[in-house]
């Protein structure tokens, strides 16, 4: 839209709302906390929904601006549901494609597409993750089985739930290797010494698949190279 | 490409400076640096001990004097032989009056980095260690310090030296000390093939050093404790492990329970028939260090036989074994040993990369040998 | 052989000294030549100012280890000693868990004089196998002193224990030994979680084998168990000291790894009414130390591997070993003593291999004054 269309909408909004109120002349429900009025926009797929006046109810001059403002705002995501509440302490929280964002300022931004093209779908998503979790779930199995060295010994021994692995601090000097060094080279140091084990070649994919399953199982840990 | 130009640039000046020492400059207190290959930590210098020209000569002269020994025979070189890459020729080292000690004494070669020196680490700096031997019984035998300063003081070619060194004649231990640690400092070598090879060149080594290299960081586990990390290419973790040199013909617990009985005087201890065995744990009393000793560096080690702090294994090949075997096993073994399964290809190769620490330019120190005793 | 300070210098060496080191110090003005080396005071000073060595701890292992004789230092009663989680594969004796099995056993032997009797602390097996369980009764056979035999998960679940009560007889009972009454309990019992998915008996194992396979059911010593218990207990005088030994915790440190009793409270509250109580585990692989009420736990070493702490539930009182080294493969592992004292209460020794030893002493437990080797409890890695 451009931006006089805009206007004009929001022009004929805010017309249309002073009019009704006019019309209707009631007592204000101002402050009243069970009272709120929803406003459309034009296209009924923006909604602002102010509390503390009632649905009857003509909006005070300066409420219904910020009414019309927000409207107007929210009109840049034209193929949007978007529904926005003014709360009685003027705070804005606005719902989105069933996500909510808090204290909303008109003019920022909204994390949610403008345009629906380029996103994966949820099928994709599926797929994607079904993918991850078979490889970890190889690596898991590798990490607790007594294949990759020969004498017994698995890397859950040491490290249950791959704990103390710590691979967010690689790069990192490693001490028995003498250099710095990458996760996947002190898997292999792990395999040849406590385990015994020949070492894989670092896009062997059992090394990937062990990787896989030592980096899940510390997601969500912040990056820490270089910390011993 | 850099690189090159920077070694041929050390080595310039490592010729220049040991040139300068051995034609004899003008007096004048210059300090100098140690030049080293980009990315190398220096050594540690202690502040209160500058390094000098006028030191390193005067070091220089006594390290080579066997007049620091009581009857004239036995100077530093002696058992830190130029000849033999600094270091001690025969299983132990051999004092005043064929004094039988129980170490093979450790290169002098590059010691100047090392954390600690002797085979225990109780000195904690070259100066420190310099003054052990000079009064040690069982090596230079004299009777105690008073007596080295006099018998210095008292030989007349030392007084300009010392007052160029220090700007007066006085003479005292720290002083022998000090200027024989600086003239140890320009002992310092870390350019041979191996850290060519580190740094990138494919060719610096034979393909049999190549799979040496392999195994000694590999399957051989030599690394953790001898590692070549660039920026201190020494080949050694500065700590101290068991790992059995002489456990077989020793009982530890019979050992510690006699060390009490002089707990202080710790050169005194690491050099008695048994308790020497003792090792680290004679310098720090922890239960951990029983039978310890300190990781020597490899630097030159091909030049440096017999080897282990008793000089118990006389050849790289017996080096080898020892380590194939396992170690000896006693209660406080390190962990870390363990039999190596190593194949014969495997040891030969393994012998060879070990070839490859010795440093390429040897021959500007072959001069210091011309300083030892003709036979 | 007497240490000679005058009261001032003692005082001043002893000023800011750890609370372990000053009562080295203390001792030793009253040691006696036989057991203990001699040590001059500016030696004892000088340790003390390293901070590094306790009072058990500076010894070799048979003098470390070596009961005083009547008379001297009355404190201690009798010492006892432990191995404990050995693991073994049936992979002959040059297997490294094999190789620690014998090293404990190498170290209990050295322990001169010999501990009145050895705990073996449970999973002697890895897999519950027959074969498993037979070379490590070998081994355990070159003991000198009696072994009081606990079973683990690890030696349980493959046949629910019929080859181990074949072996070594029952896997609960108690006996008293010098005042004291030992318990010993079978408290990694799990509800049936392999009847209903049809596992079969070496499924079963495998599931259990895994610290962090959920798929397993958390440890209790349950009813039948605690009835015995409380039966057992009742013919004990409230003021007979009481020690428990458990391969499970006996208090609840960390549900997914089984570092936990689903029932601990309910064995707390029977042993709550005794005055002095001890609970000796295995399980954990670590140093671990707690204490709830008059209960003090202690944790006993493994000699296959090290566990790590666990993410969350580490009780205050620990202080934790750093972070061990996988190139030694004895790093972590170890053995170790327990000194029953007058009255008692137990001081904890850990033989930390390759390690400084480390003890923990009921006094400072009580008091909550646990320091590491460099004075400070805090989680050292």
């Amino acid at each position: 839209m451009t931006a006089r269309s805009i206007a004009w909408v929001a022009a004929l909004g805010a017309a249309a709302l002073a009019g009704y109120a006019g019309l209707a002349g009631m007592r204000s429900g101002e402050g009243e906390p069970w009272a709120s009025r929803v406003v459309y926009a034009c296209d009924q797929r923006k909604a602002v929904i102010v509390e503390g006046v009632r649905s009857d109810e003509k909006l005070p001059p300066a409420k219904a601006q910020r009414v019309a403002d927000l409207l107007t705002d929210l009109m840049r995501y034209c193929k949007e549901e978007i529904t926005a509440t003014i709360a009685l302490d003027e705070t804005i929280t606005v719902e989105a494609n069933g996500r909510v964002f808090h204290d909303y300022v008109p003019g920022g931004p909204l994390p949610i597409a403008k345009v629906s093209f380029g996103e994966p779908t949820p099928r994709e998503e599926q797929i994607w993750k079904a993918e991850l979790d078979k490889l970890v779930a190889e690596g898991d199995r590798l990490f607790h089985s007594d294949e990759i060295g020969t004498n017994g010994v698995a890397c859950a021994m040491c490290h249950p739930n791959a704990s103390n692995t710590h691979p967010e601090t690689y790069p990192k000097f490693q001490t028995q290797l003498k250099k710095v060094a990458l996760l996947r080279d002190m898997v292999n140091w792990c395999i040849l010494n406590p385990l015994e084990g020949p070492e894989l070649a670092e896009n062997d994919p059992k090394m990937k698949a062990l990787e896989a399953y030592i980096l899940a199982s510390r997601r969500g840990v912040a990056l820490e190279a270089g910390k011993h | 490409m850099m690189r090159t130009r920077n070694r041929a640039a050390s080595a310039c000046w490592s010729v220049f400076a040991l040139t300068l020492l051995l034609v004899g400059a003008p007096a004048r207190a210059e300090e100098l640096t140690i030049a080293l290959p980009a990315g190398v930590l220096a050594p540690i210098i202690p502040a209160e001990n500058p390094l000098t020209k006028e030191k390193v000569e005067l070091g220089k002269k006594l390290y080579f004097d066997g007049r620091l020994s009581v009857d004239g025979t036995v100077s530093c070189a002696t058992c830190h032989d130029p000849r033999h890459g600094f270091a001690e020729p025969r299983p132990v080292s051999i004092g005043v009056g064929g004094a039988k000690g129980v170490r093979n004494a450790p290169t002098a070669f590059d010691a100047a980095f090392l954390a600690t020196q002797f085979w225990d680490g109780r000195a904690a700096t070259l100066e420190e260690q310099a003054k052990g031997p000079i009064t040690n019984p069982v090596e230079m035998a004299m009777p105690d310090e008073a007596a080295v300063e006099a018998k210095i003081a008292g030989l007349p070619e030392y007084g300009p030296l010392f007052e160029k060194a220090f700007g007066d004649s006085k003479v005292t231990i720290d002083r022998i000390a000090q200027a024989i640690a600086s003239f140890e400092r320009t002992l310092v070598d870390v350019e041979a093939p191996i850290d060519r090879f580190v740094a990138g060149d494919a060719n610096a080594i034979s393909e049999a050093a190549k799979r040496g290299w392999e195994l000694f960081n590999g399957k051989a586990r030599c690394n953790t404790c001898h590692g070549h990390v660039s920026a201190y290419p020494l080949f050694t973790d500065d700590l101290f492990h068991n790992i059995g040199v002489a456990a077989k013909d020793v009982n530890f617990e019979a050992l510690a329970g006699k060390i009490a009985s002089h707990p202080e005087d710790l050169d005194k201890l690491s050099h008695e028939p048994g308790i020497n065995q003792l090792g680290r744990f004679i310098v720090t009393k922890e239960h951990k260090d029983i039978g310890a000793f300190k990781t020597p560096h490899l630097r030159n080690v091909a030049l440096t036989a017999p080897y282990m702090h008793d000089g118990s294994e006389a050849t790289l090949e017996a080096v080898i074994e020892f380590y194939d075997k396992g170690g000896n096993p006693n209660p406080w073994l390190d962990g870390g040993m363990r039999p190596l399964a190593l194949t014969p290809q495997e040891k030969a190769d393994l012998v060879e990369v070990m070839k490859t620490f010795t440093s390429d330019g040897m021959a500007r120190f072959a001069p210091l040998a011309e300083l030892m005793p003709k036979p | 052989m007497a240490i000679n300070l005058t009261p001032k210098e003692l005082e001043r060496e002893l000023r800011e000294r750890s609370p372990d080191a000053e009562r080295m110090i203390r001792s030793l003005q009253n040691c006696d030549r036989r057991h203990f080396l001699k040590v001059t005071a500016r030696f004892a000073a000088m340790v003390a100012a390293a901070g590094v060595i306790q009072p058990q701890s500076f010894q070799l292992v048979n003098v470390a280890n070596a009961a005083p004789a009547p008379g001297e230092n009355p404190e201690v009663l009798f010492r006892f000693a432990y191995i404990s989680d050995s693991h073994l594969f049936a992979r002959g004796m040059t297997h490294r868990f094999a190789k620690g099995l014998i090293k404990a056993v190498d170290d209990v032997n050295a322990i001169d004089p010999q501990p009145d009797f050895i705990l073996y602390g449970g999973d002697l097996a890895q897999l519950g196998r027959a074969d498993e369980l037979m070379l490590g009764q070998q081994i355990l056979s070159g003991l000198k002193a009696p072994v009081k035999m606990m079973v683990g998960e690890h030696d349980w679940f493959l046949d629910m224990g019929a080859k181990w009560r074949e072996m070594f007889g029952p896997d609960v009972y108690s006996f008293d030994h010098k005042g004291v009454h030992f318990v010993v309990l079978n408290s990694v019992q799990e509800e049936d979680f392999w009847t209903a998915k049809g596992y079969t008996p070496e499924q079963r194992m495998n599931i259990v084998a895994g610290l962090d396979d959920a798929r397993q059911s958390r440890f209790e010593v349950g009813e039948e168990q605690r009835d015995w218990l409380a039966k057992d207990l009742a013919k004990v005088d409230k003021k007979t000291p009481v020690i428990v030994f458990s391969h499970s915790p006996l208090y609840k440190y960390y549900e997914p790894w089984n570092f936990w009793t689903k029932d601990a409270e309910q064995v707390q509250a029977l042993l709550f009414p005794f005055e002095t109580v001890t609970v000796i585990h295995g399980h954990t692989h670590q140093l671990l130390t707690n204490r709830i009420k008059n209960i003090s736990f202690h944790g006993m070493l493994s000699t296959a591997w090290p566990w790590p702490y666990a993410p969350q539930g580490l009780p205050e009182y620990t202080v934790q070993m750093f972070r061990s080294d996988p190139f030694n493969q004895f790093d972590g592992l170890g053995d170790g003593t327990v000194d029953v004292l007058e009255g008692g209460a137990a001081n904890k020794h850990y033989a930390l291999w390759n390690r400084n030893p480390r003890t923990v002493s009921y006094a400072d437990l009580a008091k909550n004054t646990l320091v590491g080797p460099r004075g400070h409890a805090g989680p050292s890695y």
